[in-house]
């Protein structure tokens, strides 16, 4: 079972923090500790963290008394973290971390941090079709994907019903001019209550 | 009308980094009012923001109401807003649960997209009671026409099952049909929540063995492929014949698979499932080892990380198809990869044996060695890693994993448990453990001194042949002053110097000469060692100098007066600096032995040497029981050597205290006084047994007695004006208070008066003996009274620097008291040896010397037999050169003075004597 999924950026600062167990420790705890060993791995090392300062973090154990392990893969400027137990293959959450890195970059054409930044939510919605109360929905990219765009159009039409007047996916009208980002990048996206 | 958006609170906090803080409170107030909108919109663009503050470290609980109500909204973009709040925020505890109960069964009702999303609330949410009310929800998803929402209905049943199994048997059936969904999503959703539920209960998932058999020889779905392998390794251990089925299939998969994840997973069901075992199963395991031992190869350091992980699991079964690799495993303990060292260090752990643990611990230990050398570029490196969260370029890669203090702490654990483990199953060389243990002492440089402390005594306790060799050893730590010197640092390991002081004491027979080590025992640096360190110093010391004395006396020789003077002197003189430390029980111990060597420094000046005369080669350690005849020598030099060597510590079987009869009518159940139901809070138990006393009513009469006299005596009168029955009494008693400060026992016994007064006022206390009570009141006239002018030095600053705690005084009489009645008492001090016992087989270390303390002491008590050395039980045989001596076997528990005094009814330590 996976227990968190992390993801952080290269100074520490948290992107998406989910828990699918109660975990004994704060959540910004554990991921700074994460955090502090995984940034200080040179790229040459393997993908799973095994270190002897992150046993009294993750003391809780499985029923098969075995500890929980943490896999991370590293993209640009993020890291994407995730607590799993015996009964995950190691190999296997690396390729997941693949799928659902892909499954963002599908939702986001490109993604960047930015994309996650200001779309936690929707990186969140991505995440439950992947990814359901610890246990793996669903492996396959094509699959996610059509899963994502069905839930985004729902959120899109629901949104425009509730506000007859907006314009399209979500007019951020004169406040959003203050982007940094290129434009048309939240056009067609933007489906949550946040832009009104 | 200008609500801060959710993307305005995220360009805000990147704008404010600086003044992050001071920017949310702003943003929370705001939410704060917000959330509390009417509008519906608004209301879930708070919840938004909060998610979002809530990932940054900031609570949102106070919230949960209103995440509640926007889940509740019909529409579904702001439904999902909710469920995301409620899925980030809420826990077990959240008691606005209860109410999502009706919520979450209509939305499993509705259109397939909220059912999607409350699904997926549900499994994160999910609560006992939520679970059972809600499973037959969920069941009823499983028939779901949309394979999405089937896919999210298996998984959530597995959070259902988790909190409320009761359901599992009634699902089953229906969970079992998913296997065969048309839809390849929901069989793989299927097959992993099986994996998870098989884990805990395997043989309950047997009858699924051919439809996932089924599964693996059709599916190509590497992900499930890997489920299906795992959950076979989870049933074949309780189901042979799953095992000859499968090995066809596995083998093929082995040899087949492009996917090494897969690979990986078949080898590890191979191993955990017992596929390996039998003939067909050797050539399947040498399959396995020697793919193994490529991935070990193999460039990509997570495979190594594999591979290592599954020769754990092989090691047991097959330990010398892994001890060919044996030099590849040792060299990736090397690796820079701390992830892949540890690992290594499992198999390596895993892989120990008899004949090449020595090669093992000596490779572990060079990695600690190595780093000394490197100890001050590790310092510099150690320092600019601090920096690096600020600086995430800089990245460290120089800095060797060995250099982590956590990893260095888990290296030294490991050595000491490869070789302690199964009771030194694997040394053969206990004097090369013993320099293990000492170099790791020196080179460890982590927080693991108390853990070799223990190894040390234990091994030197149970090997007699290497004791002679402990006891060189330890002398030689003693005497080294840089150790001593360092020892305040961290990671010095100075408790290492507890476990020398307690071996050379102990052993102080091996020393050929004991008076050298006691320069090195009482020197005045010992002071800054931890306490229980000094008292064990101040025991050891004891002990040696009473060895010494008496092989001084044994050959005594009158020049070898003015020594023995000497001696005594330099060490009274010492051991003032320790009678005044500020730790009780090294000041106790110094005070102690302070008087013991004032007694000898004056017998020895009285003596007076008389000519010498042969007829004393007789003198056997028992020379003195005719006291008409008077030794050549000062008989206080054989003081000393029986308080402590009187008998042999062993080390105590884990079961002895079982062993121990419990006497004839002897209810060791029974109340000695039952409780009164009323009392508030803890009790005590006089040793008397008659009186209980709660904790509360002592602190107010300790306030009271900080205060001055006057008020003493005011609070006094204000309780005879309650209680005149025994005004004369307690006025008298008082009297005698006021007066005589220092009598103690005139003290408790006022102090039982009041009490007594105040529990028949008390109409909650039962007092059913009172009438007993009363003609022990007049007693405290009778009680003398001395006033005790010339109080040692040492209590007197004591007292004169905290005169006010003189009620404390009463509560330490009062144990005082407890003590002498056990004395009395031969069942009891029965009790109390076994207590002592359970001491020293639960912690061999620091009890050890505690109880060898008590030992001591015990002889001591009556002061008529002093220089009696009695005669030591006939030992064992003479030992083997080195040998275990497993706790197990033996029956008996050490004999103790004390035990053997008391113990004339029939106790395990009869055997002793035999």
């Amino acid at each position: 079972m996976i227990h968190a999924v992390l993801i952080f950026n290269t100074s520490g600062v948290p992107r998406l923090a989910k828990f699918y167990t109660p975990l004994q420790q704060s959540v910004q705890n554990l991921a700074q500790k994460i955090f502090s060993l995984v940034s200080s791995r040179p790229v040459t090392l393997c993908n799973f963290l095994d270190a002897p300062e992150l046993e009294s973090f993750l003391n809780q154990k499985d029923a098969d008394g075995e500890k929980l392990r943490v896999v991370y893969r590293n993209y640009a400027t993020l890291y994407f973290v995730f607590v799993v137990d015996a009964a995950e293959s190691e190999l296997g959450i690396l390729d997941l971390i693949q799928v659902f890195v892909e499954s963002l970059d599908r939702a986001f054409e490109n993604v960047c941090e930015l994309d996650l930044v200001f779309h936690f939510d929707e990186v969140h919605h991505i995440l439950s079709e992947i990814i359901q109360g610890g246990i793996v929905l669903e492996t396959n990219v094509e699959e996610i994907d059509h899963a994502v765009q069905t839930a985004a159009k729902a959120r899109k039409e629901s949104f425009a019903s509730a506000n007859p007047l907006s314009l399209g996916g979500g007019g951020v009208g004169s406040r959003g001019t203050g982007l940094q980002t290129p434009l048309g990048w939240l056009t067609g996206r933007l489906t949550g209550v946040g832009i009104r | 009308m200008w609500e801060r958006t959710l993307q305005d609170l995220i360009r805000g906090l990147r704008a404010n980094k600086q003044d992050e803080a001071k920017f949310v409170a702003q943003a929370i107030d705001e939410i704060r009012n917000e959330i509390k909108s009417k509008d519906m919109e608004l209301k879930a663009g708070a919840v938004m923001k909060l998610t979002y503050l809530d990932m940054l470290g900031y609570d949102m609980t106070w919230a949960s109401f209103h995440v509640v109500e926007v889940m509740s909204s019909s529409k579904m973009h702001l439904k999902s807003v909710g469920y995301l709040g409620a899925v980030q925020s809420f826990n077990e505890e959240t008691d606005v649960l209860m109410l999502t109960t009706n919520l979450l069964k209509k939305d499993f009702t509705s259109r397939p997209d909220d059912v999607a999303v409350s699904l997926n609330g549900f499994s994160h949410i999910v609560t006992f009671d939520l679970a059972r009310d809600l499973a037959p929800d969920v069941i009823k998803l499983l028939s779901h026409s949309r394979p999405q929402i089937r896919k999210r209905a298996v998984a959530a049943l597995y959070k259902v099952f988790t909190k409320y199994p009761e359901v599992i048997g009634s699902a089953m059936s229906r969970i079992r049909e998913r296997l065969e969904d048309p839809d390849a999503g929901v069989v793989a959703a299927t097959v992993n929540v099986l994996c998870e539920l098989a884990r805990h209960n395997p043989t309950e998932y047997l009858p699924l063995a051919p439809q996932l058999f089924h599964l693996l020889t059709t599916s190509t779905n590497n992900w499930m492929l890997i489920k299906i392998v795992k959950l076979f390794g989870h049933l074949t251990p309780h189901e042979p014949r799953l095992v000859k089925k499968l090995q066809p299939q596995i083998t093929e998969l082995i040899s087949t698979t492009p996917a090494i994840s897969l690979l990986y997973e078949c080898v590890r069901t191979c191993i955990t499932g017992g596929v390996l075992q039998g003939s067909s199963g050797n050539t399947l395991a040498r399959t396995c080892v020697s793919k193994l031992a490529t991935f070990l190869e193999d460039e990509d350091q997570n495979l190594k990380y594999i591979a290592l992980m599954a020769m754990v699991r092989i090691v047991p079964s097959h330990p010398h198809l892994v001890a060919d690799y044996q030099d590849m495993i040792l060299s990736s303990v090397d690796d820079q990869d701390i992830s892949i060292r540890m690992r290594a260090l499992d198999l390596v752990s895993a892989m120990a044996n008899i004949s090449n643990l020595q090669a093992i611990v000596q490779q572990l230990l060079s990695h600690l060695v190595k780093n000394e050398t490197g100890l001050l570029p590790s310092a510099i490196q150690s320092l600019s890693q601090h920096t690096v969260p600020q600086s995430p370029t800089s990245k460290r890669s120089a800095t060797s994993p060995s250099q982590n203090p956590a990893y260095r702490l888990i290296l030294s654990q490991r050595i000491l448990s490869l070789c302690s483990d199964n009771t030194y199953e694997n040394v053969d060389d206990f004097e090369w453990y013993l320099s293990v243990l000492v170099d790791l002492t020196y080179v460890a440089s982590v927080d693991i001194g108390s853990q070799i402390r223990d190894q040390l005594v234990d091994v030197t306790v149970r090997v007699r042949g290497a004791r002679r060799f402990a006891v060189s050893l330890m002398v030689k730590l003693l005497c080294d002053d840089t150790f001593l010197s360092n020892a305040g640092e961290p990671g010095s390991c100075s408790e290492v110097l507890w476990a020398a002081a307690w071996i050379c004491g102990e052993y102080c027979g091996e020393l050929a000469e004991p008076q050298k080590l006691l320069n090195y025992l009482l020197q005045p640096q010992v002071l800054t060692l931890e306490p229980e360190t000094i008292a064990v110093y101040l025991q050891a010391a004891l002990k040696i100098f009473g060895v010494w004395t008496a092989e001084l006396a044994e050959q005594w020789d009158n020049d070898d007066l003015p020594k023995a003077k000497g001696m005594v002197d330099t060490i009274v003189e010492r051991l003032g600096e320790f009678a005044s430390n500020p730790d009780i029980e090294v000041q106790e111990r110094a005070a102690s032995m302070l008087q013991l060597f004032t007694f000898m420094r004056a017998d020895l000046n009285s003596f007076r040497p008389k000519a010498n005369y042969a007829g004393y080669d007789d003198l056997g350690s028992t020379s003195f029981q005719d006291t008409s005849q008077e030794p050549s020598f000062p008989k206080s030099l054989f003081l000393i050597q029986p308080l402590s060597s009187t008998y042999e510590l062993n080390t105590v079987a884990s079961n002895a205290q079982e062993m121990v009869p419990v006497p004839e009518g002897l209810d060791l159940e029974a109340w000695i006084v039952s409780p009164p139901r009323d009392e508030p809070t803890g009790v005590f138990e006089e040793a008397d047994g008659d009186e209980i006393e709660p904790v509360v009513k002592k602190k107010v009469k300790k306030g009271k007695r900080k205060e001055t006299g006057e008020v003493k005596v005011k609070s006094n009168k204000k309780k005879r004006a309650h209680v005149p029955t025994y005004e004369d009494d307690t006025l008298h008693a008082e009297a005698e208070e006021i007066i005589e400060t220092e009598e103690e026992r005139a003290t408790r016994e006022r102090m039982k008066a009041e009490r007594l007064e105040r529990q028949k006022d008390d109409p909650f206390y039962l007092t059913d003996d009172r009438s007993s009570r009363k003609p022990a009141q007049p007693d405290i006239d009778s009680i003398p009274i001395v006033r005790l002018d010339d109080l040692p030095s040492l209590s007197q600053a004591v007292d004169s620097h905290l005169p006010t705690l003189r009620s404390a005084n009463v509560g330490s009489s009062r144990q005082v008291f407890v003590i002498d009645k056990v004395g009395e008492m031969p069942e009891g001090a029965t009790a109390q040896l076994s207590k002592a016992q359970i001491a020293r087989e639960t912690s061999p270390s620091i009890r050890n010397g505690a109880a060898t303390t008590s030992s001591t002491h015990t002889p001591s008590p009556s002061p008529f037999p002093p220089y009696e050395v009695e005669d030591e039980p006939s030992r064992t045989g003479t030992p083997p050169p080195i040998k275990v001596t497993r706790a197990k076997k033996k029956t008996k528990p050490s004999g103790t003075g004390k035990k053997k005094r008391t113990a004339t009814v029939e106790t395990p330590s009869a055997t002793l004597d035999s």
